[in-house]
């Protein structure tokens, strides 16, 4: 038995978190103090947690054929020709997710507390967190496409108010501005599927019979392969429509340039959002619509060749980066990448299960590089760091775990998942574009990226933990702090100046003492000293490095536990893919191509494959070692005439953003300012004002004494009157009445 | 509520008040600013009580009342509301009461302030509510006047140009709907039905096919007659260029009438006029109104985002947005138009609150200029956290109440575009889809320069929040962009039928069209138009349940 109504607990915690935290939390913080606001959040994401697992085991108490359970609230919109409640659809899929969602989110909300403690905006911080998990639960449970997509923007929207949360930067603002428009253009993507799968389903009325929640997955699903059918066209159509909707979230090849930037986020922003949950909801749509993919073997191989491009492409990039959450954010981009291989051959539930270890292990390495970075003095340049390992150990030990997680050591989480989603690249035929599998060579591709992957992640730990120098000595000692004083003193006297408008009446502004206490209260911003050669790295305290511990534990045993390659715990086959196999899209596979028992098909090269499949994270991971593990090589250095060419440009992402930005930026631009000056101006107001001179020119000969409007107005009379019986005699003549 | 004459009442509370107001000396401006707060809110609470007895189900006029004014020409003062006015009614009762609060701040020649406001309060009810083309096209030139004066006394620097050009523009488009007006009262005659302006007696005679039967060669040219004064009004490229000049030097409150309601009427018109008289060619005018509206979304879009100045920016944001009303409305499909129709509801809560802000700021800092402007979210938070949520809302974020009209007009025009009715291109659509990037720019840019960075200059680093009244006040926009996007049914359902029942109006053949005149025929609930028998049956004129809308010719032949 299923309690379904509980599902609208698991997403009113956070909601009700988010409300308590953006009304009342400025006081409570005051009041109570920080931590107490923050534990609000906390709870409220943790009881969420608690309830959706409570679910996910009454779920899996059901035979598998019955593990599909909607919650209905109102109708959102109903008209005659479409219905689109308010409903939430627990399956396997969405509570998978939920618990990811609330699991990893209540330990980065624990984590938070300690890394944003010197946050003066710190309740701010945490209604944002709160209301971007209810968002990405909205995303996840909704049972229908336009909540999926009401969850879509939300969390987009929670991202850009999280990347822009210290506005007073620019570049911050400037991020996040170009996530939120570059998830537009995907956005628009998706949109256009929706409509497309809505027109489909106009055209197949019996089908529905006469439900009209065209878009409801336990309406539209199963009617999907009927719809499909002897229709590759559309499929292929509404497939990559949805496609650039998850491109654009999940920052995939012509749409990933947003996802470096938003780093200029908190890091446990880039842990929560950019990294475990929201940008995987790209994966997430797919798993929810394979029945569309599955019936377009175009479809999936493009799906394939971009997500394969994109794990090579990113992963090259990382190479140039310097600044440790860009190397992340690259490695996310490509481990996205892998996902995306997975869901373009057919298998599905291994795209879900990359989701979940991804996780796991880059969750905690975001999490570790916060520490590090708060241990820093939040310095982020790599070439700063150097033999971290004996400051702070318990973040060194757990990112060494996330490390080999992420590089792909044999049994660890990584590992069995990417091992899982190349396996079943050779192996299974969706992928076919133009006649031609392109598994086979996406799986050696992907071989390739898993080796860059262990390369690049050790580069970032021996820069970190190892290689001998400690390299933030070689800063010279400064003065700092005393500036800001002196800012506002400037800006004080400045105020005097400024007194010419007048007494103000309305109560406006702030008066001279009024202005000076609350600058006395402004000092506490920026207190933090910077990194020079005094410098001491510290271990971070205990609210940051539970979380840290718990998710190494994760990373290197959550792998195991989820496919049982093994047999460890006496299941049969594959635990997850067990798990995820829809009872949606088993109605709905029938007939059509799906990647459904990959295990039957042969392997072609096994043993290359099985060979590569456990020894590429180590090699790779020896050649780093080798390579970085004494001193900060020159071509590492500051003088960026010393690097490889190629790695300068994959530190300007091969000139891809640069190219894409100012094309966007100066071209729309010149465009809109085009428009504006040369056609708005000068063409339609130049023609009207030129009517209008020429009135005013007859009216003048008419009579001068009255005013120009007077003048305009009677004389376009007038022409009124004159145009009016043109028109009639036009109206008699044409119907022949005067004759 | 019957034999209470409703909707004279609401025309006649303003009018009264600007009469009272009229009596008093100028001098006790305080009086004057709260008894024209005061009138405005007892109508506005006058229309909610209209709105309680408002029957959602009926496609029909109700509250009607009718007086002969000229028998002899037949004009007469025939009133009534049905689905696709009773918003605007609504909206028009709202907004004026908002302004009015607002407008504690206009204190040079507040007199003449108040009673031009409650004025033009009575001329835009009367639109909405005018069942007689002569009423309604009275009404409708009427609303100029006392904007013009808003704008001309108390606008901006260049206020004499922007005044002028928004009276002639209107104006000279208005002059054709007199021709069409006429003209459509001339046939009347001709065809025997005698003299009148009444709008359900003629659309009557259109539904049965008798109006155009001998005329059918006038019909597209009074469809533009009619067509060129709304798209002015709403406005529509490339007819748009008034609005910002209007926009940027009207005062606050008359920009907030402006967008909010004074826009309403060009679309307003289209749904009553453009789409039930002219059924026989506005499946033509389909392609040519959605090329003009889609150019609009782009134009204006790319447009806004090269603006120096807030308000100029919002105002070219206003052609992109009214855009996506007309082409949804353009779509004739059912959930294109009442997308179209509540996305002109949208429209007026989220540009007015928009305009709104825009005018708080500028009282404090007479300046509209974003380099005046940067890093306000750290002085004035709550006026930021207000102006996030209206943002977001003109942006169409789902949630919020812009994203279920755009998503239900896009929707319907993708529909259209993808059978091709009328022979709809699908590129139209697709292209529309694209504005919503650029609305995203756009407002994104704007927030981000008054806001995000650093507040340097010194003139802001004095700012003091909002006031108590005025968060009151923009909250009051807030409560309704969450409704309309939480639960748009509450702003829906009152509208279907009678949208239901235009759309037929427009796309059915003679004989199968709704007609306002006949008490017996009404839509059902699932949008199918039926007579009521006496027996006590139903007979089926017209199913809609499986998409009636025209096919082309081609279309068909393409299957």
């Amino acid at each position: 038995m299923v309690q379904k109504d509980l599902i609208w607990l698991v997403l009113g915690f956070p909601l009700l978190g988010w409300l308590i935290q953006s009304l009342f939390g400025a006081r409570i913080a005051k009041s109570m103090g920080k931590p107490a606001a923050g534990l609000i959040s906390v709870i409220a994401v943790a009881a969420a947690f608690a309830v959706g697992l409570l679910l996910t085991v009454q779920l899996a108490g059901l035979p598998p054929e019955a593990r599909g359970i909607v919650a209905t609230a109102f109708d959102c919109i109903s008209l005659w020709n479409i219905r689109i409640p308010v409903e939430l659809r627990i399956d396997t899929l969405s509570m998978t997710m939920v618990l990811v969602i609330t699991g990893i989110g209540s330990l980065i909300h624990l984590y938070s507390m300690g890394y944003m403690s010197e946050e003066p905006e710190y309740p701010r911080f945490f209604s944002y967190l709160n209301l971007f998990v209810a968002f990405m639960l909205v995303l996840v449970l909704g049972n229908n496409l336009p909540l999926l997509f009401i969850g879509w923007e939300g969390v987009g929207l929670c991202s850009y108010l999280l990347i822009g949360f210290w506005y007073k930067d620019f570049a911050n603002s400037k991020a996040a501005n170009k996530a939120f428009i570059v998830n537009r253009i995907g956005d628009v993507g998706l949109v256009i599927g929706m409509f497309l799968l809505l027109v489909l389903a106009f055209d197949h009325q019996a089908l529905f019979k006469g439900d009209a929640r065209w878009l409801s997955y336990d309406v539209l699903i199963p009617a999907l392969p009927e719809m499909l059918h002897n229709n590759g066209g559309m499929a292929t159509a509404i497939a990559l429509c949805l496609f650039v909707g998850a491109c654009g979230k999940s920052a995939q090849f012509p749409l990933y340039l947003w996802l470096p930037d938003a780093m200029a986020g908190p890091t446990p922003v880039s842990a929560l959002i950019h990294a475990a949950t929201m940008v995987t909801s790209g994966v997430v749509l797919l798993n929810r619509m394979q029945v569309v993919f599955a019936a377009s073997p175009t479809a999936s191989a493009i799906v394939a060749i971009i997500g394969c491009f994109t794990a090579v492409f990113a992963a090259l990039i990382a190479f140039g980066q310097s600044d440790i959450k860009k190397v992340l954010a690259y490695s996310t981009v490509s481990q996205l990448g892998f996902m995306f291989i997975a869901c373009g051959v057919g298998a599905y539930w291994v795209g879900m299960y990359h989701v979940i270890t991804h996780a796991f292990f880059k969750a905690l390495l975001f999490l570790g590089s916060g520490a590090v970075i708060h241990a820093m003095a939040h310095e982020q340049d790599m070439r700063h760091y150097g033999n971290l390992r004996k400051y702070i150990p318990i973040t060194f030990i757990t990112m060494v775990i996330g490390w080999i997680a992420i590089a792909g050591v044999p049994y660890t989480s990584g590992w069995f998942s990417k091992e899982e989603i190349l396996h079943d690249a050779f192996g299974n035929e969706l992928a076919v574009i133009g006649g031609v599998n392109v598994g086979v060579a996406i799986g050696f591709i992907g071989f390739f990226a898993a080796l860059l992957t262990a390369i690049y992640m050790t580069r970032m730990m021996m820069l970190t933990f190892w290689s001998g120098e400690e390299r933030w000595k070689l800063i010279p000692a400064t003065e700092h702090g005393h500036h800001h004083h002196e800012e506002h003193h400037t800006h004080g006297s400045e105020h005097a100046h400024h007194e010419d408008h007048g007494p103000d009446t309305h109560g406006f502004f702030f008066s001279e003492a009024e202005l000076h206490s609350k600058h006395e209260g402004d000092h506490h911003d920026d207190d933090h000293h910077a990194l020079d050669a005094n410098h001491k790295p510290h271990e971070v305290p205990a609210t940051m490095w539970i979380p840290l511990v718990v998710l190494s534990v994760f990373s290197l045993f959550g792998g195991i536990w989820l496919t049982d390659k093994f047999g460890l715990f006496g299941h049969k086959g594959k635990l997850l893919e067990h798990w995820l196999d829809n009872p949606l899209n088993h109605v709905a596979s029938h007939g059509a191509a799906h990647g459904g028992d990959h295990g039957a098909h042969v392997i072609p090269y096994a043993n290359i494959v099985t060979t590569l499949g456990y020894s590429i994270g180590l090699i790779g991971m020896v050649l780093g070692i080798l390579y970085y593990f004494g001193r900060l090589p020159k071509a590492e250095g500051w003088d960026f005439t010393k690097w490889a060419p190629w790695r300068r440009a994959a530190r300007d992402q091969f000139a891809y953003d640069q190219v894409m930005v100012d094309a966007a930026v100066d071209g729309g631009g010149a465009v809109g300012n085009f428009l504006w000056r040369a056609f708005d101006e000068k063409g339609v107001d130049g023609g009207v004002n030129g009517i209008a001179k020429t009135l005013q020119f007859f009216a003048g000969i008419f009579r001068k004494s009255i005013d120009g409007f007077a003048r305009s107005y009677a004389l376009m009379m007038l022409f009124g009157v004159a145009l009016f019986v043109g028109y009639l005699v036009f109206v008699l003549m044409s119907r022949g009445s005067i004759q | 509520m019957t034999g209470i004459p409703l909707l004279s009442i609401l025309l006649g509370l303003p009018l009264l008040g600007a009469l009272l107001i009229g009596f008093m000396p100028e001098s006790s401006r305080r009086t004057i600013q709260l008894s024209a707060i005061g009138v405005s809110a007892a109508t506005f609470i006058a229309s909610l009580l209209m709105y309680s007895g408002f029957n959602g189900n009926t496609m029909h006029f109700q509250f009607r009342e009718s007086v002969p004014l000229v028998p002899s020409l037949g004009v007469s003062y025939s009133l009534g509301v049905d689905g696709v006015s009773i918003w605007l009614v609504l909206l028009t009762t709202l907004l004026t009461t908002l302004c009015l609060w607002f407008s504690q701040y206009v204190t040079e020649r507040a007199k003449a302030y108040n009673i031009l406001m409650l004025l033009l309060e009575v001329a835009m009810l009367g639109v909405f509510m005018s069942l007689d083309m002569v009423l309604f096209f009275i009404f409708f030139e009427m609303t100029l006047v006392p904007m013009y004066f808003l704008i001309a006394i108390w606008g901006g620097a260049n206020r004499a140009y922007a005044s002028i050009k928004f009276f002639l523009f209107t104006a000279a488009a208005s002059i054709f709907m007199l021709l069409g007006i006429l003209t459509l009262w001339w046939i009347n005659w001709k065809n025997g039905g005698g003299f009148t302006f009444d709008i359900p007696t003629l659309q009557h005679q259109v539904a049965t096919g008798a109006l155009w039967a001998n005329f059918m060669h006038l019909q597209a040219l009074i469809f533009w007659s009619f067509a060129l004064g709304f798209l002015v009004k709403m406005p529509v490229f490339p007819f748009h260029t008034w609005l910002p000049d209007a926009h940027v030097e009207a005062p606050t409150a008359g920009s907030i009438i402006l967008a909010g309601v004074l826009l309403k009427m060009g679309t307003y018109g289209f749904l009553r006029f453009c789409l039930p008289f002219f059924p026989d060619v506005i499946g033509q005018m389909v392609t040519p109104i959605s090329i003009l509206a889609v150019i609009g979304i782009l134009y204006g879009g790319a447009v806004a985002a090269v603006q120096p100045d807030v308000k100029k920016l919002v105002a070219y944001s206003s052609v992109a947005h009214m855009g996506f009303v007309l082409l949804g409305i353009i779509s004739l499909t059912h959930e294109g138009l009442m997308g179209g129709a509540m996305q002109q509801l949208n429209h007026g809560i989220s540009t007015g609150a928009l305009f709104l802000l825009i005018g708080l700021i500028y009282e404090r800092r007479h300046t509209r200029q974003f380099k005046d402007f940067g890093g306000l979210k750290a002085q004035m938070p709550i006026y930021a956290a207000l102006m996030l949520i209206t943002m977001l809302s003109s942006v169409g974020l789902p949630g919020l109440n812009g994203f279920v009209g755009e998503f239900l007009a896009l929707m319907g025009a993708f529909r259209a575009g993808f059978a091709g009715f009328n022979n709809m291109p699908l590129i139209l659509p697709v292209l529309a889809a694209t504005g919503v990037i650029i609305a995203a720019v756009y407002l994104l840019i704007m927030f981000m320069r008054m806001f995000y960075g650093p507040n340097d200059n010194p003139e802001n680093q004095r700012l003091k929040d909002l006031k108590p009244w005025e968060i009151a006040l923009a909250g009051c926009f807030v409560v309704f962009m969450f409704w309309g996007g939480l639960s748009p049914n509450t702003f829906l359902k009152p509208m279907e039928r009678s949208l239901g029942a235009v759309r037929l109006m427009a796309i059915n053949p003679a004989g199968q069209r709704p007609s306002w005149q006949e008490a017996d025929q009404e839509i059902d609930a699932t949008g199918q138009l039926v007579r009521r028998l006496p027996s006590g049956g139903v007979e089926v004129i017209s199913d809609n349940q499986n998409v009636p809308e025209r096919v082309s010719p081609e279309h068909v032949a393409r299957k």
